[in-house]
């Protein structure tokens, strides 16, 4: 029965960053925090296999502000979660997430599967994965859209742009999920309540024994600047459809845009 | 000695790296490295500006599996940079790679400079609402996603080939069945014009007015991430976004797309962004050279119409 554990990001929404006109910065004032998108399908997939197979999943995350992300995570089917809330999530880079990770398994650990997603829904790195493998020393997996577990071996099928490649592990492994690999499911109201009995434990990044070098990113934000979009913006809002579709249709013949009639 | 690695398990995006390693070299003043591995085809690499070309054979052909042959060749080389295909194959790679080196690695960068003893690099954030300059300490990696560099031409010069043998053995994976993933219809990213499915769609059924436009504009049919990955209505292969296909085709025309950022970043390069959704406020709009406000199922067949006549 193998025991399984999810590594998650706590996110701000996309959603509600506005890109401010003036000198283009970012306006996160009005936004929340979220589980990173794709991670929601890495338990999803956890707690799917676990249904399937017993065993048990575990929730690790390294942010700040994390115990708000606990009754989301454990409602969702996860049995513990562990923290590591820090300040210095803030500026980490993906070199510091996965030496705390790292650092943080081989202390809980150890574990028979590493789930992760492909990447977060803020920075999108990809890195988690198979760095965290690199540095526990096990099989690392990317891009997967598919699970099969059977005793201590697992099978599973990447998929790599023009095709599709099946890898078979025996024993432990550390494997990056697609958001394609499942439907996330809305957790129950009964789940919801549970959560709240649920445990949760806070590893202190002080007891990871890492060096101050290994908590120095190595990658620096030098700016961070909104995307530019310079259209026409013309935007027909006539009541009267027919109107507005004409005036549509001349404004494409002008681009060169309709189909040329053989 | 200390230089520019190269690497990628596509042949092509090597050549396209090479250009990049060449930009680098100017500010750098090392040697540019190109990496092959196993059985790589080596036509038109000898014959470019860089300075050496390397073959990494190992008994394992899994282009993954040499993740510490490379680490090695860079950690003997001291090598200052290290620029990887942003294949799924690649990122892994120099992800490996760089926990290996303890090195920063930055993902996807759309540019990579050469600045005051760090690498100076661009990159999206937040699904593409953003644009993030980053420095990198040395040893720095980047991968860097295809077509973002011309491929490097030939030169007069050949360069030796020199093998080196990798220990590439797997003890606890072995690799079963590779299958080629059939794609229906043509290549998006190649398509001069595409019309774009969105939830503002209600039912699968309606697909065939959607399909009536497209044939009207002479495009293909692409769609949102939800579309595709949430109600299955279309392959994977046709869904547009940051984690999608990356297209820009003459005109994009979204029907009931309301233009989430990870939707956007993957379109927004079209020559002419069309947009039809009920929301005034949708995003869209703000990405849009033209657009009608409105129910989609009154305007499209009215669109239609308009265009065949």
């Amino acid at each position: 029965m193998p025991r399984i554990l999810v590594c998650y990001k706590w996110v701000l929404d996309e959603q509600d960053i506005k890109i401010v006109s003036l000198g283009l910065s970012l306006d996160v004032s009005r936004a929340k925090y979220k589980i990173s998108d794709y991670d929601k399908n890495a338990i999803e997939e956890a707690v799917r296999i676990v249904e399937k197979n017993g065993g048990s999943v575990e929730a690790i995350s390294f942010g700040t502000s994390l115990k708000q992300s606990f009754k989301d995570v454990l409602s969702r089917g996860v049995d513990k979660v562990y923290a590591i809330d820090s300040s210095i999530a803030e500026n980490a880079d993906a070199y510091v997430t996965a030496n705390v990770l790292a650092a943080a398994i081989r202390k809980i650990g150890p574990y028979d599967l590493i789930l992760c997603a492909d990447g977060s829904s803020d920075v999108y790195n990809q890195q988690i994965g198979s760095r965290l493998s690199a540095l526990l020393g096990l099989p690392g997996i990317t891009s997967v859209s598919q699970i099969n577990c059977e005793g201590d071996r697992i099978s599973a099928t990447r998929k790599l742009g023009d095709c599709t490649e099946v890898v078979h592990i025996k024993g432990q492994a550390v494997i990056s999920v697609l958001p394609e690999i499942n439907s996330v499911r809305i957790p129950t109201m009964k789940q919801v309540l549970a959560a709240a009995k649920k445990p949760s434990e806070e590893i202190k990044i002080d007891a990871l024994g890492l060096s101050d070098a290994e908590l120095l990113p190595k990658v620096t934000k030098v700016s961070v600047k909104g995307f530019v979009m310079n259209r026409k913006n013309i935007v027909f809002k006539d009541a009267n459809q027919k109107d507005n579709v004409s005036k549509l249709v001349a404004s494409l013949a002008k681009e060169g845009l309709l189909k040329e009639r053989g | 000695m200390p230089g520019i690695l190269i690497y990628s398990d596509n042949i092509t995006l090597t050549k396209q790296l090479i250009t990049a390693g060449l930009l680098l070299k100017e500010k750098m003043n090392q040697p540019v490295y190109v990496i092959l591995t196993g059985e790589q085809d080596l036509t038109g690499i000898a014959n470019t500006a860089a300075d050496e070309v390397f073959v990494l054979k190992g008994s394992n052909p899994w282009p993954e599996s040499y993740a510490d042959a490379i680490a090695n060749f860079a950690s003997t080389e001291q090598i200052s940079a290290g620029l990887f295909g942003g294949t799924p194959r690649g990122k892994d790679i120099a992800a490996k790679v760089a926990a290996k080196l303890g090195a920063g690695l930055v993902t996807e960068a759309q540019s990579v400079e050469f600045d005051d003893g760090c690498l100076l690099t661009t990159r999206l954030l937040y699904g593409g609402l953003a644009v993030a300059t980053e420095e990198v300490k040395l040893p720095a990696l980047a991968t860097i996603a295809p077509k973002t560099f011309e491929e490097a031409g030939s030169s007069d010069k050949q360069t030796e080939v020199i093998t080196i043998e990798a220990a590439n053995e797997l003890n606890q994976i072995t690799i079963g069945e590779t299958c080629p993933v059939v794609r229906e219809g043509v290549e998006l990213s190649a398509a001069n014009r595409i019309v774009s499915v969105g939830r503002g769609v209600g039912k699968k059924e309606d697909l065939s007015m959607i399909g009536e436009l497209a044939q009207a504009f002479d495009a293909e049919i692409g769609c949102t991430r939800g579309i595709a990955e949430d109600y299955h209505w279309l392959p994977v292969e046709r869904y547009i976004g940051i984690s999608g296909q990356k297209v820009k085709p003459d005109m994009y025309f979204g029907v009931g797309v309301s233009g989430q950022v990870q939707h956007l970043a993957g379109m927004r390069e079209s020559k002419v962004i069309v947009a039809i959704d009920m929301n005034e406020n949708a995003p869209i709009f703000e990405a849009a050279d033209y657009g009608i406000v409105g129910d989609l199922y009154e305007v499209v067949p009215l669109l239609i119409e308009a265009l065949k006549s």
